[in-house]
């Protein structure tokens, strides 16, 4: 069953549409990647998810239909526009927002303790939140996000503000909730994280869906006619098929000709007696299939 | 509801267990007992607990009452001590074993004739003392229940004629609740709307907008954010006057004229059946103008003319007085911002219809409704507007392009 399903929802503000058109759905247990540059209309489509706003058209369908009261307890959210209540103790910043997600006092507690040992602020939990540090602010966040175990989490920007040590403990989370069957959404401009953690991914640009699908098949739809060898000694200067070659670090890039299969040039290779260390399709980044994307579709707007 | 008295709980503790909010509650009643212990100090320093004498020439005091000393009152009576002769009455003067004494007239029982010998004036003590004194031997001889009436002196009471409805002079109680109530009201209404506004502002300025609103619906916060503020502004009311009725219950053994002041009239619950939803009303409406703010201090301006209905009523208090079924008055007390001083004050001085009643009490509970429904609206459409201010047609739905 999809935890998410968006049927061509448009949403207009005066002459922009910020969204328009967009569909995609998001299945359960998986982790998701909703990605697109600056002002893309990603985090407007959050906002319809989440009944923030409301859609001028289309439909949206979350945790098996339409948005409700009840359904707010099993949905975690850490928005682009975060903070919290800055004058008070963190300790009660968080047992009050957990409360609003339905915990109760003993449960909010249990789950919090939890929480703060497991991200180091154990011991700042009687401090003023503004006494803290962005880091752990940011951390204090991820805790409001999960604390009630949701079922669905949708988070933009998990990992700004966050030192390598901590993104990797976020990253850890993540993937234990996924684990647990829980569904995530993340938001994001870091290409590497989606690469590391995304099982699909849509990318919205200018307030449409441009690409959509699993992030295997979006590379393999955007890789080149070009395979990365790591020979044991030398290549032969002539390697039938190819038409050119770039080195680099003892790894060389070739491009073949149109009429050549990846497989074939293997073939020669091996059948003219080249040891090879490695040999595989040279894949895109999702750095450069981003790019290229919304460049592209730069040019044709 | 369970989510609504979260937020109740949360914003009504953190004000609640704050020092400053503490030492503001302790404040006043602190300084109104170091007053009162003042005034306790200055008359004791001024007590003059000695006896007054008198010398009856008219021969009417032979075997006289006296009133019996109430071991309860802090200053106890002064003491009444018969002289057999004017020469030695005026030898304890000078001795200055009494304040003065009083020489009854040998045809004192026709004449009424009294004469006053002393240095000064002998305490307010010493001639109520002497004035219960004479009094109570004048009726010693008559039955006892005639008695009691002639000194219990007489009670003006004003009747409408239907019946339905008194007035007398121990009644002012009643006109004076609906007007300190509507003063107390003000001043709840501009200190609850202090916090109100800071804490409706500060969901945009923490940016918890939307983290808060995605766990609750904007109609459940602002409902408890609005009855955990007032709550704070109420608490600190109630303990304010707890001091003041404490005192007046101590007192009242003292101060017999105190025993006869009735508070819970129908004009009190009246006072307390408008005065609830007229406090949920105006509080909302503040929070509504804190949504629709961007900043603290701006929404503090706006609030600000919301206290001027709330007074209108005592500007026309003398019409309402004197006319109490005058067009105005009933436009007045069926108006939802000045129905709840004026409603009470009506009542206090006229039979106001019952649907009159009943249609301004049920008119300012659904007000009540409404406005945290509009305060709910406002946060709903001002939440993502960080920084931008929100329209008034936008809030009442007049442009169509709604979030």
């Amino acid at each position: 069953m999809a935890a998410i399903q968006i049927d061509h929802i448009v949403k207009k503000f005066g002459s922009l549409r910020a969204v328009d058109d967009v569909s995609f759905s998001v299945e359960s247990g998986e982790i998701f990647g909703l990605l697109g540059p600056n002002g893309a209309g990603k985090t407007t489509t959050i906002r319809i998810i989440l009944d923030i706003f409301k859609p001028d058209s289309g439909q949206v369908s979350i945790l098996g239909g339409a948005m409700s009261e009840a359904k707010k307890d099993r949905i975690g959210y850490l928005p682009e526009e975060r903070g919290l209540y800055q004058d008070i103790r963190l300790e009660q910043a968080l047992t009050y927002l957990a409360s609003l997600k339905g915990l109760t006092g003993a449960d909010a507690r249990q789950r919090l303790d939890a929480y703060l040992e497991r991200f180091d602020l154990n011991q700042h939990r009687k401090k003023k939140v503004k006494e803290l540090s962005k880091g752990m602010q940011q951390k204090a966040q991820l805790i409001v996000t999960f604390a009630h175990n949701p079922e669905l989490v949708i988070i933009d920007e998990p990992f700004s503000g966050l030192d390598p040590v901590n993104t990797q403990m976020v990253k850890d989370l993540m993937r234990e909730q996924r684990e647990k069957g829980v569904t995530i959404v993340m938001c994001t401009h870091q290409m590497n994280q989606v690469e590391e953690l995304c099982d699909r991914l849509v990318l919205i640009n200018q307030g449409k869906a441009v690409l959509y699908g699993r992030l295997e098949e979006i590379r393999h739809q955007f890789a080149g006619h070009e395979v990365l060898v790591k020979p044991v000694g030398e290549l032969p200067i002539q390697i039938p098929g190819v038409v050119s070659r770039e080195s680099h670090n003892g790894t060389v890039l070739l491009h073949l000709s149109q009429d050549v299969s990846p497989q074939e040039v293997l073939r020669g290779l091996v059948e003219s007696g080249v040891g090879l260390e490695r040999f595989e399709i040279a894949m895109p980044t999702l750095d450069q299939i981003f790019i290229e994307v919304v460049q592209g579709e730069q040019k044709v707007g | 509801m369970k989510k609504i008295w979260r937020v109740f709980l949360y914003e009504y503790l953190r004000h609640v267990l704050r020092k400053r909010f503490i030492f503001a509650v302790l404040s006043l009643p602190m300084i109104v007992v170091a007053m009162g212990i003042f005034g306790v100090i200055m008359v004791a320093l001024q007590y003059d607990g000695r006896p007054v004498g008198y010398v009856d020439l008219a021969n009417w005091l032979a075997n006289p009452v006296e009133s019996a000393p109430d071991a309860a009152e802090l200053f106890r009576d002064v003491e009444i001590v018969a002289f057999p002769g004017e020469e030695a009455a005026l030898q304890a003067l000078e001795k200055g074993e009494i304040q003065g004494y009083y020489v009854f007239s040998k045809n004192y029982l026709e004449s009424g004739e009294v004469r006053l010998v002393a240095k000064e004036t002998p305490s307010q003590g010493a001639q109520t003392a002497f004035e219960s004194f004479v009094r109570e031997n004048l009726v010693k001889d008559l039955p006892k229940e005639v008695q009691i009436r002639l000194l219990s002196g007489d009670r003006l009471n004003i009747q409408t004629l239907d019946g339905s409805r008194q007035s007398g002079e121990g009644r002012w109680v009643e006109i004076a609740i609906p007007l300190a109530t509507g003063v107390l009201f003000m001043f709840v209404v501009n200190m609850t709307g202090g916090y109100l506004l800071r804490a409706v502002v500060e969901e945009k300025e923490n940016r918890t907008m939307e983290i808060v609103i995605t766990s609750v619906s904007p109609t459940q916060l602002m409902a408890g954010k609005i009855v955990g503020n007032l709550s704070v502004g109420l608490t600190q009311l109630f303990l304010w006057l707890v001091a003041p009725i404490a005192g007046l219950i101590f007192l009242r053994s003292f101060v017999p004229w105190i025993q006869s002041i009735q508070v819970f009239t129908p004009t009190f619950w009246l006072t307390m059946a408008a005065i609830l939803p007229a406090f949920i009303m105006v509080a909302a409406l503040m929070a509504a103008v804190g949504a629709t703010a961007t900043e603290t201090s701006e929404a503090s301006a706006v609030a600000g003319w919301f206290t001027i209905p709330l007074v209108m009523p005592y500007w026309f208090m003398s019409l309402l007085m004197k006319n109490p079924n005058a067009p105005l008055s009933v436009v007045m007390s069926l108006f939802p911002l000045t129905a709840p001083v004026t409603l009470p004050v009506r009542f206090a001085f006229t039979t106001v219809p019952v649907w009159q009643t009943a249609f301004s009490i049920a008119l300012l509970y659904v007000c009540a409704a409404a406005s945290i429904w509009l305060a709910g609206r406002a946060f709903r459409l001002g939440m993502l507007r960080y920084g931008k201010r929100l329209a008034l047609k936008e809030l009442f739905g007049l442009e169509k392009k709604a979030l």
